[in-house]
């Protein structure tokens, strides 16, 4: 038996979610990773376009994109690009981000257990902290946007509007901004194994075992 | 631009507070009566023609004011507005209209951009077009609505005060233009003190409401303007300009928690990683 042989099912079956192969488990389908993707670029270039804008802390972030001045002409671009890749983001991920019964723990101070590592909720393919995180991330894409549209064209809109969308933009990224270092922590880091389901599109079984044990059992058809 | 910044007494967007130049001087302001003036716009002229600003297009709009508003390419402007006095009678009221010079400058408040707007140690806030990036935040923070933004390059522009000239001892080209002696150049100290005397005339000879305008506000400006009915709104200025609190809010208590809270997450996390390490099933 070739090493071909037993992967091509497995790349097969990397186009379609919720796939068991072998010992692995298609958490996130190919058009899944993309639009993920797609989404984090496009913010990080509006973040290194926006952050030398927001702070001279982080004036050094303007040399990656080619100064500060090509800073302010791009940023507006990057922020349109990201709220697209933000609406295919939306529907694509919709239909499994319903608030059910079993998510109530996360919206009490029992969700704060979770990062002791305790088991908050039984845990379907998202628990209640990653639908929140993503109706936050839907929330911010869309402040960003409207906050945004005046701020790229001041000349068109009357000073307080301008006040108050320096201020929403400012806000919007301060918990933007938290989020998506929790994000990253909890998505490397923090939890093996998780990655790699975005960038292979796979998890073990074992994994999702531990992590998804509803999911686990509805994907896998296995009682207990 | 060297020999000026030995006297820069604040700078847009420093970091650890600007590092001042090495010379003090005494605030420059410029004293405009607008008793005196006659509307010949002979500062409008002299402004265009002294800082090679290009001709801005007029349009007939009913009044003898050259433009609706301050532009890019238009640094000082006389307002004209009409209106009736107590006893029926018309009122003329004429105004020169340029960036105000204010000793606490919300355009550089608000300025995202190191040392784009700076404040020299003579108090004139000047705009470096090689460091602006033409976000218009200035526009924001301006109570008096000067800077505009200039299309073609892409920088916002705006009255100088004729650093170029007062660098070298001259006054501004606007009050060398003047022809009845309304528009005075000098200390802001001087200047004050001559209002102070203009006003006090003028309150004797039955203009009771005239007063020196200097908005305490913004800290007082290097242009000191003798109202002689009062009632700063009758001159299209501001009653009590100050540096928009949106401005304040987002530089002074929202940007440094926003900077904390940044780097308090990714310590944070690197924290909780030391205590309870990576969640992984059991063995």
């Amino acid at each position: 038996m070739t090493v071909q042989h037993i992967e091509t099912p497995v790349i097969v079956a990397r186009d379609r979610d919720n796939v068991v192969v072998g010992d692995e488990i298609v958490r996130h389908r190919r058009a899944t990773r993309l639009i993920h993707w797609s989404v984090a670029l496009t913010f990080f270039i509006a973040l290194f376009s926006g952050m030398p804008i927001w702070s001279p802390l982080f004036g050094w972030m303007a040399y990656l994109v080619g100064g500060l001045e090509i800073a302010r002409l791009i940023h507006p671009y990057a922020g349109v690009a990201f709220f697209i890749a933000s609406i295919f983001q939306f529907v694509h991920w919709l239909p499994d981000m319903h608030f059910g019964e079993d998510q109530k723990g996360w919206l009490s101070g029992k969700a704060l257990t979770y990062m002791r590592w305790e088991r908050v909720e039984e845990s379907g393919k998202y628990n209640g902290g990653q639908i929140l995180f993503f109706w936050a991330v839907c929330l911010g894409a869309l402040g960003f946007l409207l906050s945004g549209i005046p701020m790229w064209f001041p000349l068109y809109f009357p000073k307080w509007v301008l006040e108050i969308c320096i201020l929403i933009h400012d806000l919007t990224f301060i918990g933007f901004v938290v989020g998506v270092i929790g994000h990253i922590y909890l998505g490397t880091a923090a939890e093996p194994g998780t990655f790699g389901s975005m960038t292979r599109g796979t998890v073990t079984r074992k994994w999702a075992k531990f992590h998804h044990p509803s999911w686990y059992k509805e994907v896998t058809g296995e009682k207990k | 631009m060297s020999e000026q910044a030995l006297e820069i007494k604040r700078s847009s967007a420093a970091m650890w507070g600007t590092k001042t130049g090495l010379r003090t001087k005494d605030t420059v302001a410029k004293y405009i009566d607008t008793t005196t003036c006659i509307g010949c716009k002979a500062c409008e002229a002299a402004c265009v023609e002294w800082n090679d600003l290009r001709t801005v297009a007029t349009h007939q709009e009913g009044s003898y004011q050259t433009l609706p508003e301050l532009d890019a390419q238009f640094w000082n402007l006389i307002r004209f507005n009409e209106r009736t006095t107590d006893d029926g009678g018309p009122m003329w009221l004429m105004r020169k209209d340029q960036c105000m010079h204010c000793a606490e400058p919300g355009c550089l408040a608000a300025c995202p951009a190191p040392g784009a707007i700076v404040q020299y140690a003579n108090g004139i806030v000047d705009v470096d077009p090689a460091k602006c990036i033409g976000c218009g935040y200035c526009a924001t923070g301006c109570p008096f609505d000067v800077p505009k933004f200039h299309k073609t390059s892409g920088k916002m522009s705006k009255c100088t005060l004729c650093v170029d000239r007062v660098e070298v001892g001259l006054e501004p080209a606007c009050i060398k233009a003047c022809p009845t002696g309304c528009l005075q150049f000098g200390t802001k100290e001087e200047m004050v003190r001559l209002g102070n005397v203009r006003v006090a005339q003028l309150k004797k000879n039955g203009f009771e409401q005239a007063m020196l305008y200097d908005p305490p506000g913004v800290n007082g400006t290097s242009v000191v303007t003798i109202l002689g009915h009062g009632h700063p709104e009758w001159y299209d200025l501001p009653v009590d300009p100050h540096v928009p609190w949106g401005v304040r809010l987002w530089k002074q208590i929202v940007r440094p928690i926003g900077v904390i809270a940044a780097f308090a997450t990714v310590i944070g996390f690197f924290m909780h990683y030391t205590k309870y390490g990576p969640k992984e099933p059991p063995a």
